[in-house]
C-alpha cells in the first residue's frame, strides 16, 4: 500500500501545485486587469474613508476639500465627504471625486499627491509608523478666485467660456466655461441621485461635464487672422507697406464662389486697415499668396494640430482644417481658412495661447494651472516652472502685431465695447465665425482675444461665446464678447498689477 | 529498547513550533488592530493569554498521552487556526466571540479524543457503528423539523439551541468504516469473484458497503444540493479502495463512475448546472450569482504580490469572506506571500498526515491516516480551487481557516485521531517506550489490588 501512498501524496501535492499556479495567475499575472476593471472599487472604497488633501487657489481660497460626515446627520458608510465649496465654479478644474464615476481633473491628475501617497509624503508620515499619519497634500492653483468670480460673473447666462492667462509664463489665471456643472452633486455618498445626476448630465445636449474652454474646439472666425498676419510676417509674403484692393467680392482660384466680406461690405486699404477693419479678402489672399505648404507649416508652429500641454487631462487639439496636399487643389478652402471659417477649429485655450504668444515677443509658453503641489506641512512636492511651448513667431513680427492688435481696440471692430479702466491700453482681435450656409438663418460664434497693458502686457484673455441663439448670432464678436473681456481684464489687471 | 529521548526531542520541537504558531497569531492580531483601527487591540493581554492556553492544554494533552506522535501535525494545524480567526477578528467582531467559543470547543474536542481514543484498535471495533452513525449523521440534515437549508444546503440541524453541521463528523466516522472495512477485506475484494471482459468483478456482498457508501454521497449531491461534500465523500471512497486494493481498475472505475455521475447530474440538476455556469462565466453575470466570485478575484487581486496589510484591504467587500471566501480575505491583506504560506502549511499538513500512514504498521491505520488526510486536502483544494476558479465553486469550508463550529471540531478531533496513530506507529517502532495508556494503569492498579 506504501508505494500507492505515495502516488497519492504526489497527486495532492500536483493539485496545490494547481491552486499555486492559478494564484500567482490572479495576484500577479492578470493583476493590473483586475485592478483596473472598472467594477473593482476596492481602493476607492478605502480612500474613500480617509482624508484628502485640499485643492486652493493662488489667493488662497479652498475649492475642493474633505469634511468630516456628521454620523448625526448622515449615514453614510464613510467617515469623510468630498466638498466643492464653490459649487460650479470650478468643476472643470478640479473635476470631481466620486465612488462609482471615478475621477477626473486635477482629482484624478494628482490623486496621489491628494492622498499622501507619493513617495516624499510617505517619508514624511513615516516616522508616525504605527497610527496611520494623515499624509494628504495638497494642490495650489495659479488660477485667482477674483478673476474666475468676474468671468462667471461676466459671461452670465452665456454658453461659452474664458481664458485668462499670464502671458508671459503660460499660468492660467482664471478659466470658466459655461455650462458647467455642480461636483458636489456627484460627489456625495448616495448612490441613487449620484446616478440619477450623472445620467442628466451626460444625456445634456450641452455636455456640461466637458469644458467648452479647453475640452472642446470651435471655429475661431477672424481672431485666426493673427495667425495668418503672423505667418505672412514671418515669411516675407506680408509687410506693413502693403495695400489690398477695396472689393465687394471675390473669386479664389478653381471655384465659383465667390468670398465676400463681413457684412457683404466693401473693404480694403493698407495692412493697418485691413486688420482693424478686419476685411476677409485680403487675409483670404494672402493665405493662397503664401501656398498651402507654407501657411499648414506656419500653423503648426502655432501649436495647430497638435496635442496642447496642458496639465489638466484631455486638452482638445485645435487643427488647420488639413495638411498641406489637402488645399494643393483647393486654394478656395486654404483662402477661407485663411480668416478663420471652413474647417479650422481652436479651444478658446489655445486662442489666449496664441494672443499670449503675441505678448510675449513670440514665445509661445506651456499653459498650466497648477502652480505648485505640497505635503502636509507645506513642502514643496512640484513646483511648475514655466517653459516655451513654441516659437511661432520673431519678437519683431510680435511687436508688429501688438500695433495691429492695438489698433483693433483704438480705432476698429473692438472699439465700440472694449474700454479698459484707467485709461489702460489693451490690444485685441475679435472674431465674428460665421456657422450657417449662405441662405440659412444666421449662427455665428463670438469671439475676442487680448492683451493688457499692450506695451508692457502682464494679462491675456479670450472670450468665446458660443452661438447657439439668435442674440449670440445676431451681434458679431467685438460687439458681445468685447465688453465681457473688459470686465475680466479690469479685474484681473488690479489684482495682478 | 526505547528510551525517553526521541519522545522528548519531538515534543521539544512541537513546543517550539506551536509557541512560534502562537507568537505568529499574536503579531497577526495587533497588526490587524493596527492596520484598521490605528491602535493596539484593547484585550491584547487576554487574547495572547487565551491562543497561549489554548496551544498549551493542547500541547500538554499530547505531551502526556501522546508522546512519541509528529511533532509538526500540531504547530501546522494551530498556525492555519490562529491566521483565521485573526481574519475572522478583523472582518467581524461578533463571528469572533462565536470562533473564540469554538475554538475552545475545539480543543477540548481534541483533548477529549486523544483522551477517549487511547488506542487506533479500539476504533477497529466499531465500524459498522462508525458506518451507521456516519450514514445517520449524513442522513439527519434531511428529516423533517430537525434539518434546515441555509445558503442553499440542506446541510444543517437544529437540536435546541445549537445549530451544526453533521457531515463534518459523518466524514471521520465514514473514513473509520472504510478503514476498517477495507483492511480486513482488501484481499477478498478482488480476489473471489468473476471476471468479465478480463476485469475482475468482486463479489456483491464484499461490494455492498461500500455501494452503500457510494449511495450517500449521490444522496447528499441530490437531496442536500452539497455539491463539495458529495466530491469530498466520493473521492474519500475511491481513494481509500484503491490504495487497500492497489487495483488501478478501482482508481478508473471511480473517475468513470465520476464523470458519468456528473454527467447525468448536470443534465439533471439545474443547481449543478448554474455552478458550472457561474465557473465558466462569472463576468457576464457580475450583478447576479457571478459577483461573489469576481469580488473575490479583486480582492486577490487587491492583494499582489505582499498584500495590502492586515486591516487594510477591503476583504469585506467579497460576500461570506469569513467562511467559504476567507482563502481570498487572507490572499488580499497577505498577498502571494502570504497565500503560499497558508498553502504551504496545508502541503506540511498533508505531509505530515501521509508520514504517518506510511509509517503505520497495521493496514487499518495506514488507511485511516489516508483517508483522513485526504480529507484534509481534497477539501482544501475544493473550496481554494473554487475560490481561484480552478473548479467550480461549491461550499465547503477552509480546514481549520474557515468560520463554523462544526468544521473546527470535526478538524480537530481528525487531527487527535491522526495524533494518535502517529504515536501509536512510534510506539510499535519502538521510538519511544510503549508506555501503558491511563486506563490501562487503572486496569493494573485494579489487578494488583485484587491480588492482594
Amino acid at each position: 500500500m506504501n508505494q500507492r501512498i505515495r502516488h497519492l501524496t504526489v497527486a495532492l501535492i500536483v493539485l496545490f501545485a494547481v491552486l499555486f499556479i492559478q494564484l500567482t495567475t490572479w495576484q500577479v499575472v492578470r493583476r493590473d486587469d483586475l485592478v483596473a476593471d472598472a467594477r473593482n472599487n476596492r481602493v476607492s472604497l478605502r480612500e474613500f474613508d480617509t482624508r484628502r488633501g485640499p485643492i486652493v487657489t493662488a489667493d488662497g481660497t479652498v475649492v475642493a476639500a474633505t469634511e468630516p460626515v456628521d454620523p448625526a446627520t448622515n449615514t453614510s458608510r464613510f467617515g469623510y465627504q468630498r466638498v466643492y465649496p464653490k459649487g460650479d465654479l470650478y468643476a472643470h478644474v478640479t473635476g470631481h471625486y466620486t465612488l462609482g464615476f471615478g475621477r477626473t481633473q486635477i482629482e484624478r491628475v494628482h490623486n496621489d499627491v491628494l492622498m499622501g501617497k507619493t513617495p516624499q509624503q510617505q517619508l514624511e508620515g513615516a516616522g508616525d509608523l504605527f497610527s496611520r499619519a494623515d499624509t494628504s497634500g495638497s494642490v495650489h492653483l495659479t488660477v485667482d478666485s477674483r478673476i474666475q468670480q468676474a468671468a462667471k460673473d461676466a459671461l452670465g447666462k452665456r454658453e461659452g467660456s474664458v481664458v485668462v492667462m499670464n502671458p508671459t509664463t503660460g499660468a492660467v489665471l482664471a478659466m470658466y466655461s459655461n455650462p458647467s456643472y455642480d461636483p458636489n452633486l456627484v460627489a456625495s455618498h448616495n448612490g441613487n441621485s449620484v446616478n440619477t445626476v450623472m445620467t442628466e448630465l451626460q444625456a445634456d445636449a450641452r455636455k456640461p461635464l466637458l469644458a467648452n474652454a479647453y475640452q472642446e474646439r470651435y471655429m475661431p472666425g477672424s481672431t485666426m487672422k493673427i495667425v495668418t498676419t503672423a505667418v505672412g510676417f514671418e515669411t516675407g509674403f506680408l509687410t506693413m507697406e502693403r495695400v489690398f484692393a477695396n472689393e465687394r467680392e471675390w473669386l479664389p482660384p478653381n471655384t465659383t464662389k465667390p468670398i465676400r466680406n463681413y457684412g457683404q461690405r466693401e473693404c480694403g486699404g493698407d495692412m493697418l486697415e485691413v486688420f482693424r477693419r478686419s476685411c476677409n479678402i485680403p487675409f483670404a489672399q494672402a493665405a493662397v499668396e503664401i501656398g498651402p505648404s507654407v501657411m499648414v507649416d506656419g500653423a503648426n508652429r502655432f501649436g495647430f494640430d497638435e496635442r496642447v500641454p496642458f496639465d489638466l487631462p484631455g486638452a482638445a487639439a485645435s487643427t488647420f482644417g488639413g495638411l498641406a496636399k489637402d488645399f494643393d487643389d483647393s486654394l478656395a478652402l486654404l483662402a477661407i481658412h485663411g480668416f478663420g471659417q471652413g474647417g479650422v477649429q481652436v479651444t478658446p485655450l489655445h486662442m489666449t495661447m496664441i494672443a499670449s504668444s503675441v505678448a510675449n515677443g513670440g514665445r509661445m509658453m506651456k499653459p498650466f494651472v497648477v502652480e505648485q503641489t505640497r505635503t502636509q506641512s507645506g513642502t514643496p512636492i512640484s513646483t511648475t516652472s514655466p517653459s516655451v511651448w513654441k516659437t511661432p513667431m520673431s519678437p519683431a513680427t510680435a511687436t508688429t502685431l501688438t500695433a495691429l492688435m492695438k489698433e483693433v481696440v483704438r480705432n476698429g471692430t473692438a472699439t465700440c465695447c472694449f474700454r479698459l479702466a484707467n485709461g489702460v491700453v489693451g490690444a485685441a482681435k475679435t472674431g465674428t465665425a460665421q456657422l450657417n450656409p449662405e441662405g440659412e438663418p444666421e449662427r455665428s460664434h463670438a469671439w475676442i482675444t487680448a492683451f493688457a497693458p499692450a506695451d508692457a502686457p502682464t494679462v491675456a484673455i479670450t472670450v468665446f461665446i458660443k452661438g447657439v441663439d439668435d442674440e449670440v448670432s445676431a451681434s458679431t464678436g467685438g460687439r458681445l464678447a468685447g465688453p465681457v473681456a473688459a470686465k475680466v481684464l479690469n479685474t484681473a489687471l488690479s489684482v495682478v498689477k | 529498547m526505547a528510551d525517553h529521548s526521541v519522545a522528548r526531542m519531538r515534543r521539544g520541537t512541537e513546543l517550539g513550533l506551536v509557541l512560534l504558531s502562537g507568537a505568529i497569531t499574536a503579531s497577526a492580531y495587533v497588526l490587524a488592530s493596527l492596520g484598521e483601527e490605528s491602535s493596539m487591540p484593547a484585550r491584547i493581554v487576554p487574547f495572547m493569554l487565551f491562543v497561549l492556553s489554548l496551544v498549551g492544554v493542547a500541547h500538554i494533552a499530547v505531551r502526556f498521552v501522546a508522546r512519541g506522535a509528529d511533532p509538526l501535525l500540531l504547530p501546522t494545524a494551530a498556525f492555519l487556526h490562529g491566521l483565521g480567526y485573526v481574519m475572522i477578528a478583523r472582518l467581524s467582531d461578533r463571528w469572533a466571540g462565536l470562533q473564540a467559543t469554538w475554538s475552545l470547543v475545539g480543543i477540548a474536542g481534541f483533548v477529549a479524543t486523544l483522551l477517549v481514543v487511547e488506542r487506533t484498535g479500539d476504533l477497529r471495533r466499531y465500524q459498522y457503528t462508525s458506518l451507521a452513525a456516519g450514514v445517520g449523521l449524513l442522513l439527519l440534515p434531511m428529516v423533517p423539523g430537525v434539518g434546515f437549508t441555509s445558503g442553499g444546503a440542506r446541510i444543517w440541524v437544529n437540536i435546541g439551541p445549537i445549530n451544526f453541521q453533521p457531515g463534518e463528523f459523518a466524514k471521520i466516522l465514514l473514513a473509520i468504516f472504510f478503514a476498517a472495512y477495507l483492511a480486513e477485506r482488501r484481499d477478498l475484494l478482488w480476489k473471489e469473484g468473476k471476471r468479465v471482459f478480463g476485469v475482475q468483478i468482486p463479489e456483491m456482498r464484499h461490494l455492498a458497503p461500500i455501494l452503500v457508501a457510494w449511495g450517500a454521497s449521490v444522496v447528499v449531491m441530490v437531496g442536500q444540493r452539497d455539491l463539495g461534500s458529495s466530491l469530498l465523500f466520493f473521492t474519500l471512497f475511491v481513494v481509500m479502495v484503491w490504495v487497500a486494493t492497489e487495483r488501478t481498475s478501482f482508481l478508473v472505475g471511480g473517475v468513470v463512475l465520476f464523470a458519468g455521475g456528473a454527467f447525468v447530474a448536470y443534465q439533471l440538476f439545474s443547481h449543478v448546472r448554474t455552478r458550472v455556469d457561474i465557473w465558466l462565466n462569472p463576468w457576464d453575470q457580475y450583478t447576479g450569482r457571478g459577483y461573489q466570485p469576481i469580488q473575490a478575484l479583486f480582492s486577490l487581486a487587491n492583494g499582489g504580490m505582499t498584500g495590502t496589510g492586515l486591516g487594510l484591504g477591503e476583504p469585506g467587500a467579497v460576500p461570506a469572506a469569513h467562511n467559504d471566501f476567507i482563502f481570498a480575505a487572507l490572499g488580499e491583506e497577505l498577498g502571494l506571500l502570504g497565500a503560499t504560506a497558508i498553502l504551504s502549511a496545508f502541503v506540511l499538513l498533508v505531509g505530515a498526515g501521509m508520514r504517518t500512514a506510511l509509517r503505520a504498521q497495521r493496514d487499518f491505520e495506514k488507511l485511516l491516516a489516508t483517508g483522513l488526510t485526504t480529507i484534509v486536502a481534497v477539501q482544501t483544494f475544493i473550496i481554494v480551487g473554487g475560490v481561484l476558479r480552478v473548479v467550480p465553486l461549491t461550499g465547503v469550508t477552509l480546514p481549520f481557516m474557515s468560520y463554523g463550529g462544526s468544521s473546527l471540531v470535526a478538524n480537530y478531533v481528525l487531527l487527535a485521531l491522526l495524533i494518535r496513530m502517529s504515536d501509536s506507529t512510534a510506539r510499535g517502532l519502538h521510538e519511544v517506550p510503549d508506555s501503558p495508556s491511563v486506563t490501562e494503569r487503572v486496569a493494573t492498579w485494579r489487578l494488583q489490588r485484587a491480588a492482594r
